[in-house]
């Protein structure tokens, strides 16, 4: 049985899809005054002062046109850079002891021998603060990447980055070097350069059967060529990857040393998972992760970005991996069905609204969850929006995915008045090109959503 | 065996004699240098014809025209004339290559193992060249009693060539 009343908290004239400048503002300056005013315990080894990383050449949302860019620019500044310069959050005022108590609470734990990870997770999931590069540090211990007890970041750190940079020699060789290689190892090489001036080549034999021609299933040549497709369409993608953000497109050295990253992990993670390879979309995922950690105000850090996304990566897509996989579309575990599960549940909390939406004007979840689920939402909001919404996704106990339900669930709820009144092409339209929201209050009725008990 | 999409250059010494030769070559790479053999029905394929190819500088002449046919120093000669690190030839439907202070020079025999002026006695065949950096890895092709047989061979140049257009 599903609820036939729209519920109380619900119908609440909070619920409005206009969103609330305040809010967001207070936010902003608020950690940007923290960072420049108090001596705050930074766990990076740099004062918090500005260190403006290379990648803060410009905001990234130049596109954004509606009238409320304003404020929201000033968010994606505040991301980019680390330092005050919020000219354009001049006009706010006031302070919310919230976001201070947080940022203050986030460093602590941090800063903590062993951080507590519930501890973190509870504070995280209100939300990260753009500046000092908590975030980064927090994804990479939300995803498990660094172990809770910092004594053993450094080794660990140590041992992931030499991993990586080996799988990167070992899987982005081109065949003639690893022939050469192999020559190396097995026959003596014979300089023959300097000893016969002239006179008939010496013809050796082919080692393995490996020439270029070769159609062997092991042939090196052959993966090589059968790679160099997959390569290829990685390569479309990454350039294709955030247009409007200088971090990733355009001719500067900074977006094509970060495209190239991009496009290296990719080509390693489809490399080691020939089950899955690479699907489009990847791309979209991993382009979060490298940012955040590609901007962490810590040298070190950000210069070691493309190991450390790389095995972030591969832990956050771990829970997503079936989505990616042809095969499972239609089993249990693959897209249609999670995408099955989102209706369940927005039926579960608002049956109004499913009736309406998937009986009345028809609007299969198929036509506008597959992106929201397939690529956690990066593609329906700014960035900087996604970035706050990563915060949860990643930090909730119940799991990226659970949450990434509740939150799709949320964004229906929210613009539920507009869908009920809208028809399949108006519902569609809507949902497809998602209008910007005010994401704490999304994310507010997200977590309402979980403590209210399915019936 | 051979697919499109592997190779980038085809360096061909002539005698294709009819186009549908060079069209089937062109599906297979579009970077096709030809030269004129005597019996080519293209009258406008050049003589000989030098491109660079990395740090490579490759001749290309189809080998008639050097007397006596596919001797080393006449070949010399004409790889000096050229001004060119490997000297691509045919004519001799033989498979040979040389080395000699100049540079390399290579016959990649014939790939259809047709008769030559000279013998009867012709096994198809063809070179792979994988040019990276300052070395050259030679894939010899021959068909020999109906089976393909590989065969390789190294080269390495001394010296960097200074870049120049061909």
């Amino acid at each position: 049985m599903g609820k036939d009343r729209i519920p109380d908290w619900l119908n609440s004239s909070l619920w409005s899809t206009t969103p609330c400048a305040d809010d967001r503002l207070h936010r902003d300056s608020s950690s940007s005054a923290n960072t420049s005013s108090s001596a705050v315990p930074d766990l990076n080894a740099q004062p918090p002062a500005p260190v403006l990383p290379p990648a803060a050449a410009s905001s990234p949302q130049s596109t954004v046109t509606s009238p409320k860019s304003e404020f929201r620019d000033g968010v994606d500044k505040n991301s980019n850079d680390t330092s005050n310069d919020n000219d354009q959050n001049a006009s706010s005022s006031g302070v919310s002891p919230d976001d201070i108590s947080r940022q203050a609470q986030l460093l602590t734990e941090l800063s903590k021998k062993v951080v507590n990870l519930r501890e973190l997770r509870r504070i995280a999931s209100q939300g990260i603060p753009d500046g000092a590069g908590i975030r980064s540090t927090v994804w990479k211990l939300l995803l498990g990447y660094l172990p809770p007890d910092r004594v053993q970041w450094s080794s660990e750190l140590a041992k992931k980055r030499s991993e990586y940079k080996q799988f990167k020699q070992e899987l982005l060789m081109n065949p003639t070097e690893i022939t050469r290689k192999l020559e190396k190892s097995s026959v003596h090489e014979n300089d023959h350069s300097k000893s016969e001036s002239s006179g008939l080549l010496s013809r050796s034999q082919v080692t393995h059967g490996e020439h270029p021609l070769s159609l062997g299933e092991s042939s090196i040549w052959n993966q090589f060529f059968q790679d160099s497709e997959i390569i290829e369409q990685i390569d479309r993608d990454v350039r294709r990857t955030h247009p409007d953000m200088h971090f990733f497109s355009g001719d500067s050295q900074l977006a094509k040393s970060n495209r190239d990253a991009l496009k290296d992990i990719l080509i390693v993670f489809a490399k080691l998972n020939p089950g899955i390879r690479y699907v489009q979309g990847m791309n979209e995922i991993l382009a979060p992760l490298f940012y955040v950690f590609r901007n962490d105000p810590d040298e070190e850090m950000a210069a070691a970005a493309e190991a450390d996304s790389f095995f972030c990566f591969v832990e956050l897509l771990s829970g997503f991996r079936d989505h990616f996989c042809k095969q499972l579309d239609n089993s249990n575990v693959g897209i249609r069905a999670t995408i099955t599960r989102l209706s369940q549940f927005l039926k579960e909390h608002d049956e109004e609204l499913w009736r309406h939406l998937e009986i009345t004007t028809k609007v299969n979840p198929q036509f506008y969850a597959f992106r929201w689920i397939t690529l956690l939402l990066t593609q329906e909001f700014n960035f900087a929006d996604s970035l706050h919404i990563w915060d949860t996704l990643l930090s909730d106990p119940e799991g990226p995915l659970e949450t990434l339900l509740r939150v799709c669930c949320a964004m229906l709820i929210l613009v539920r008045r507009r869908l009920l009144a809208g028809d399949f092409t108006s519902n569609l339209k809507l949902l497809q090109n998602y209008p910007p929201s005010n994401i704490s209050h999304l994310l507010y009725v997200a977590n309402k959503l979980r403590s209210q008990a399915a019936s | 065996m051979l697919v499109p999409g592997k190779i980038q250059h085809i360096i061909c010494t002539g005698n294709l004699c009819i186009k549908e030769v060079q069209d089937y070559l062109k599906t297979l790479c579009p970077d096709l240098h030809i030269t004129r053999g005597e019996y080519d029905e293209e009258t406008r394929y050049p003589e000989t014809k030098t491109l660079t190819i990395g740090q490579f500088k490759l001749g290309l002449c189809h080998g008639h025209q050097v007397i006596p046919w596919g001797d080393l120093d006449s070949l010399a000669m004409l790889q000096r004339q050229l001004d060119v690190d490997i000297l691509v030839t045919g004519h001799t439907h033989q498979f040979t290559a040389y080395k000699h202070e100049g540079g390399v020079v290579i016959n990649p025999g014939s790939a259809t193992g047709a008769y030559s002026s000279i013998t009867y006695d012709v096994n198809p065949s063809f070179v792979l060249m994988d040019i990276d950096g300052l070395r050259v890895v030679v894939y010899v092709y021959e068909l020999i009693d109906g089976e393909v047989k590989v065969d390789k061979i190294d080269f390495k140049k001394t010296t960097a060539t200074t870049h120049s257009a061909h």
